[in-house]
């Protein structure tokens, strides 16, 4: 029915903010490749010098943003204490 | 002497055509040996009755050599006609007479068997008759090559696949792929098909492609078979 | 029981991402844990359909390559809680994909979910062959267009030999998902007809996508078509789609030009 296209955002401006964000990640990515390797091995190096823990109990979740990206590491330390690190560039 | 004349009936000389396997062994001779060994080893019967040319384009070898690469290949049951790709001077009465002017065919590599190339549900039936049975449609892509003998297929023939048959080939289905027929020399053989759409129809080595087909004969059962050297189509009731 | 399942067709654009995410999206809505593969190594779009494109870490070359465990390149998708995707690499390429790193990844995957979708690339090499190798079932999308057609019969005949229960000598199932339907150009009779499609291709019929802006619309936002708008004519069809997967009975319905009525009802089958 055409109600629900009056208040559904037309798509392609959608289109093409979600295009624009992600091929400029992409590009840079190809500028610097694997920042996000180097980074995460730096930060887990750091943490592996004060606690120890197990290479496959790290979450790592990322949002690219248009100014502001998120990286999201969760990293599950023996004696069940979690420690939840954000890190924003 | 005789006082009689004798009439003598001038000599008729006609050309034939033969299909026959190439077989092109390659340096060192010993390590190929071995390989053809091999090979006879997973199908067996598969030089027996086809005669083999020996093509030693791809290696140097002098007339006691090649005798006994012939020799060789006889005690494999392989008869040799005819060798190609040396030089005439090396030819010997005891060896085998040097030909020219050998064309490639299509579809005849060793090891590519018919039933392989289909499913592996397939059953082989080279035991019995002549004959392999197809039971599901053969797909585009596909090449189903059975030089013993008549191939049936049990479906519809898709387009870009391909049938090479020793003998006749019957499709119940629409034959909508290429379809070789009588590929050894038998120019007896036949196509038949439910609804002939084929891209190309060859009996022989006669052929008629889909722009020769007539649009009469289209969506309706079909047979082809070989006039002289005439390729004829005609509807079947 | 996980149930492996390829979405390939041989030509290109014809709607094998979109169908994926679709199906997936449906499938997942109506209960079922399901993980969806990106096999386009190197040019990845599953991720894209699914607005994940911020959220890719890892991708599958990463876990073969040991580089990541499993659990860390799933993604979750945030709308449906069963939809996992498992992206494909955008910076490496298909020779990355082996055999045996496939084969585990594979395996893997059956303890953890009852669906595992594979959205295959276009053509007929590696990356394509890998994609259905381990496959139980393969939907086979298709556009009532010739070369669509012959690409599929293409692939049917590959379904048959490269895969692993071929060579164990058992059948694929398999599904024909006919889509960008377009029911005027096919009442002019200038589009191939199902009926032309259905006895080319002698495969059973899984259901039949109108061609709909629709479709777009929700690649534009990235969220499955299921998922975006459930209630427009592509969206039914998928989620009819999606039942006839887990078995039921549904009869087939031919979309038509008149928009909110259902068109006639048939049940159709195949050969």
């Amino acid at each position: 029915m055409n109600l629900l296209k009056l208040w559904q955002r037309r798509s392609a401006p959608v289109a093409r903010e979600r295009l624009q964000l992600l091929l400029a990640h992409e590009r840079s990515a190809r500028n610097q490749p694997d920042l996000l390797g180097v980074l995460r091995e730096e930060i887990l190096d750091v943490i592996r010098r004060h606690v120890a823990f197990e290479p496959d109990k790290v979450q790592i979740k990322m949002d690219r943003g248009r100014s502001v990206s998120t990286l999201e590491f969760e990293i599950e330390i023996p004696n069940g204490i979690r420690i939840s690190m954000a890190r924003a560039s | 002497m005789s006082s009689l004349v004798c009439q003598r009936q001038s000599l008729r000389f006609r050309a034939r055509s033969y299909m026959a396997f190439a077989i092109t062994p390659r340096a060192p001779v010993v390590d190929w040996l071995a390989d053809l060994d091999a090979n006879l080893e997973r199908s067996k019967g598969f030089f027996a009755g086809h005669p083999a040319v020996l093509d030693l384009s791809g290696v140097n070898l002098r007339a006691p050599a090649i005798a006994h690469l012939v020799a060789a290949l006889e005690e494999r049951n392989i008869r040799v006609l005819g060798i190609e790709g040396v030089d005439p001077a090396t030819a010997e009465p005891g060896l085998p007479p040097v030909l020219r002017g050998g064309r490639g065919t299509p579809g005849l590599e060793a090891g590519e068997r018919a039933t392989a190339a289909v499913t592996g549900r397939l059953a082989p039936q080279r035991q019995s008759l002549a004959s392999l049975l197809i039971e599901d449609p053969v797909r585009s892509g596909q090449s189903i090559v059975f030089t013993e003998g008549d191939v049936t297929v049990l479906g519809s023939v898709g387009s870009g696949a391909e049938i090479v048959a020793g003998g006749s080939i019957h499709v119940y289905g629409t034959l909508r792929g290429r379809a070789m027929a009588g590929v050894n020399g038998n120019a007896r053989a036949r196509i038949f098909c439910h609804r002939v759409e084929a891209e190309l129809l060859a009996i022989d080595s006669y052929y008629k492609t889909a722009d020769d087909i007539e649009d009469s004969l289209r969506r309706g059962p079909a047979q082809a078979w070989l006039e002289g050297s005439t390729l004829k189509i005609s509807a079947m009731q | 029981m996980a149930h492996v399942l390829v979405v390939t067709s041989g030509k290109g654009g014809v709607g094998k991402t979109t169908s994926t995410a679709a199906l997936g999206a449906a499938l997942a809505h109506d209960g079922d844990r399901v993980v969806v593969v990106d096999f386009d190594v190197g040019l990845r779009n599953l991720d894209l359909v699914l607005g994940a494109e911020r959220r890719v870490v890892f991708d599958v070359i990463s876990v073969i390559n040991g580089v990541a465990k499993l659990s860390q390149a799933l993604i979750r998708d945030k709308r449906l809680e069963n939809l996992f995707l498992l992206p494909a690499s955008q910076t490496r390429d298909k020779d990355a994909l082996t055999e045996e790193g496939v084969a585990a990844v594979i395996a893997e995957l059956r303890d953890r979910f009852d669906w595992i979708i594979c959205d295959s690339p276009a053509g007929i090499e590696r990356g394509a062959t890998l994609a259905m190798r381990h496959a139980d079932s393969a939907i086979i999308v298709t556009n009532p267009e010739v070369s669509s057609v012959r690409d599929s019969d293409r692939i049917i005949g590959l379904l048959d030999s490269k895969t692993v229960k071929a060579e164990r000598g058992e059948r694929v199932d398999k599904h024909l998902l006919i889509t960008r339907y377009h029911p005027a150009r096919a009442a002019r009779g200038e589009m191939l007809s199902i009926d032309d499609v259905l006895e080319i291709l002698l495969t059973p019929l899984l259901g039949i996508i109108p061609e709909s802006e629709e479709v777009l619309r929700a690649s534009n936002v990235g969220s499955p078509v299921t998922l975006n708008n459930p209630l427009s004519a592509p969206a039914r069809a998928y989620f009819d789609a999606a039942r006839r997967l887990r078995g039921e009975e549904i009869a087939m319905h031919v979309p038509n030009e008149s928009k909110g009525l259902f068109g006639k009802l048939f049940g159709r089958k195949a050969a």
